[in-house]
């Protein structure tokens, strides 16, 4: 398999604090790879990093062998990448198919007269985009059609959670960052919610997944491959099985055993 | 009671509540004694909570939403009537003009506060932009009024633009003093250019299509016609078009962006917005159709002064949208009205208008948040624009 994503010598310091040590780190095609770690370890800095919102300090990101280093966030996601936040970041005062359309906004058409004067054209693009966002919604939840033009803000976490990440693949990016989708939620929810991304129909595309979990549990049923950071720098690499039974893993966990 | 409810929430809701729209409009208007006015205006309280108590409100609501143009038609048609009725009183066809410049005025900065978050401290003097461009380019350029109407807005959106590099190099309550600033240097600069009229201010030529001088009364016979209907027909007429303008832009991908811009910046870059050239579209776009309002507002005033364009006026506006419902453009229609018309009418409070404004403010922000008219969830096509 060839690296879709790879980072070299990534480097990220907030004024003297490390939140990338040289990390190098390669995501490849058609892999879903889990992202762990203790609390400030770097895991959600480095999405911030490659998806361009913040500009690292040195090194190199490829996205299938271009260089995307401190591309501006509009042009890594129009380069596919999209990616869910930590935080729920979704517009709540504006509908699910808002939300939704507002990660389809590198296929939308923006000119003022094809907005404002050739309406009919406009409600054509309209209508194909509904279908777009209701193919999703009916594979993430069903429920969710009938309440399609109603504010986010009204949704519970789990459906908010199913709209952001319909936002992040309307787009059909090459490589989809989840950032702690369990967040909130209980257990069976992450659980049955990890399932309907999983099963979803990606178009025949094979979907790339990084996936940052603190749901061990999560991170063992659905990644093939799992990096572990610590202090900004990578730890180990390697199955879940390996991973977890790696001494400097438990030790960054769970501390060392009093001699 | 149902029946009564089914029934309004029907096209005959749109019709009966034009209807009262015009009643009471017209009565108000032509009420004189501080008494009657105050119970008009408590009247409209009372029937608010009538409807309320009957539910009807909802029904109202329903019809509007469900028949859309034929709610557009009827608004158009009380006001062209409310024209016509007092086609002979100059001074309430004025105040009609005044608030059909406002409105415009107010659906600008609707863009840009209520749409794309862009804070604006001067809408009032991009207003008077509007309004010294086309005087000045009258006067001293000798350029016709509907080129002159055009340069209005054209000018205020570019002067804008030049604004806007400070605005957007700041956020927040920074951004907000940039404006502010802006609205204060404008003020001290009018007052102090002489080319510009100074303190005094300058006289505006009047507007002229094809030969028709709009400052002239109109003559049948015996009936005199005021000149200020003609101005309310173009007010009209320009009022239709900026709110079918903003409502398209609304109902469309340019709506939803600028609203992504508004609600967060970070996440919409992500997902490809481009966050400067939303914020540019619709500051650019607000003050053209500020400027534009100014320029004919200007025209019928026939003159202009500084002082009709102080900072003051900006919190007027600001305090309409804020009043309507912010983002919602007929929330915006609804509260010029009565901001504009109640000071005018109760004589009363004229002094302490201000203190009233603000008080209203802060009783908006405390009970209800999101204005009279809160704004709803857009749609996309709800009968053409």
């Amino acid at each position: 398999m060839s690296a879709l994503l790879s980072c070299t010598g990534l480097s990220m310091h907030f004024g003297g604090l490390t939140a990338l040590d040289s990390l190098d780190l390669e995501v490849r095609e058609g892999e879903l790879l889990g992202l762990v770690g203790p609390n400030g370890s770097g895991k959600t800095t480095l999405f911030n990093v490659v998806t361009g919102i913040y500009r690292p300090s040195a090194g190199k990101i490829f996205l299938a062998g271009e260089d995307i280093t401190a591309k501006p966030p509009q042009e890594v996601y129009r380069r596919g990448i999209a990616r869910t936040f930590q935080r729920s970041r979704l517009c709540l005062d504006l509908s699910i198919f808002d939300n939704i359309m507002i990660g389809n906004h590198k296929t939308l058409q923006l000119g003022f007269i094809h907005n404002i004067i050739r309406r009919k054209a406009f409600r054509a693009e309209y209508e194909s985009c509904m279908e777009k966002a209701a193919a999703l919604l009916r594979a993430l939840n069903p429920d969710l059609l009938d309440r399609v033009m109603k504010p986010v803000g009204d949704l519970n976490m789990m459906d908010r959670r199913r709209v952001e990440i319909c936002r992040a693949l309307v787009s059909r990016p090459r490589l989809l960052f989840l950032d702690e989708p369990s967040a909130g939620m209980t257990h069976d929810e992450t659980r049955q919610l990890m399932d309907e991304i999983i099963s979803m129909d990606t178009g025949g595309q094979k979907l790339s997944l990084v996936l940052i979990e603190h749901e061990m549990e999560v991170i063992r049923r659905i990644t093939t491959r799992c990096v572990v950071l610590n202090f900004g720098r990578k730890l180990c690499e390697g199955d879940y099985e390996s991973v977890i039974a790696d001494p400097q893993v438990q030790e960054a966990y769970l501390g060392r055993e009093l001699e | 009671m149902r029946r009564m409810a089914v029934f309004f929430s029907g096209p005959a809701g749109c019709v009966f509540l034009a209807l009262i729209i015009l009643g009471w409009s017209n009565f108000f208007l032509r009420a004189e004694e501080q008494f009657p006015i105050l119970v008009y205006m408590l009247l409209v309280v009372f029937l608010g909570f009538v409807a309320n108590l009957l539910h009807l409100d909802d029904s109202f609501r329903a019809s509007v939403a469900g028949h859309e143009r034929l709610w557009d038609l009827c608004l158009i048609i009380v006001m062209a009537a409310l024209i016509w009725l007092f086609r002979e009183d100059h001074y309430n066809l004025f105040l009609l003009g005044s608030i059909m410049a406002y409105s415009i005025a107010v659906l600008g900065l609707n863009v840009q506060l209520g749409y794309a978050g862009v804070i604006n401290f001067s809408c009032a003097s991009f207003f008077g932009i509007g309004s010294y461009t086309a005087a000045l380019l009258m006067t001293r350029a000798g350029i016709p009024p509907l080129p002159g109407l055009v340069a209005g807005g054209v000018v205020a959106a570019l002067i804008g633009c030049v604004l806007l590099l400070p605005v957007l190099r700041t956020s927040g309550h920074y951004a907000a003093l940039v404006t502010m600033a802006f609205a204060l240097l404008l003020r001290v600069f009018l007052d102090v250019s002489e080319w510009f009229g100074g303190p005094q201010g300058i006289t505006v030529q009047p507007m002229s299509l094809f030969g028709l001088d709009f400052s002239r009364n109109i003559v049948f016979g015996e009936t005199e016609l005021s000149f200020y209907l003609k101005y309310d027909a173009a007010f009209l007429l320009l009022l239709c078009l900026a709110f079918s303008l903003v409502r398209r832009v609304e109902r469309s991908w340019i709506g939803l962006a600028l609203d992504a811009v508004r609600s967060d910046e970070t996440a919409s870059a992500c997902f490809g917005v481009n966050i400067m050239r939303w914020k540019i579209t619709a500051f650019t776009l607000g003050n053209f159709l500020s400027g534009t309002a100014g320029a004919m507002y200007a025209m019928m005033l026939a003159y202009i002064s500084p002082a009709n364009f102080t900072f003051a006026d900006s919190l007027l506006f600001l305090s309409i949208l804020l009043l309507g419902g912010i983002g919602n453009i007929r929330g915006v229609l609804l509260a010029t009205v009565f901001v504009v018309l109640i000071p005018e009418k109760f004589q009363v409070i004229q002094e302490y208008r201000y203190l009233i404004y603000s008080a209203l403010v802060l009783l908006m922000i405390v009970f209800r948040p999101m204005g009279l008219l809160p704004r709803r969830p857009r749609v996309y096509s709800g009968g053409r624009a």
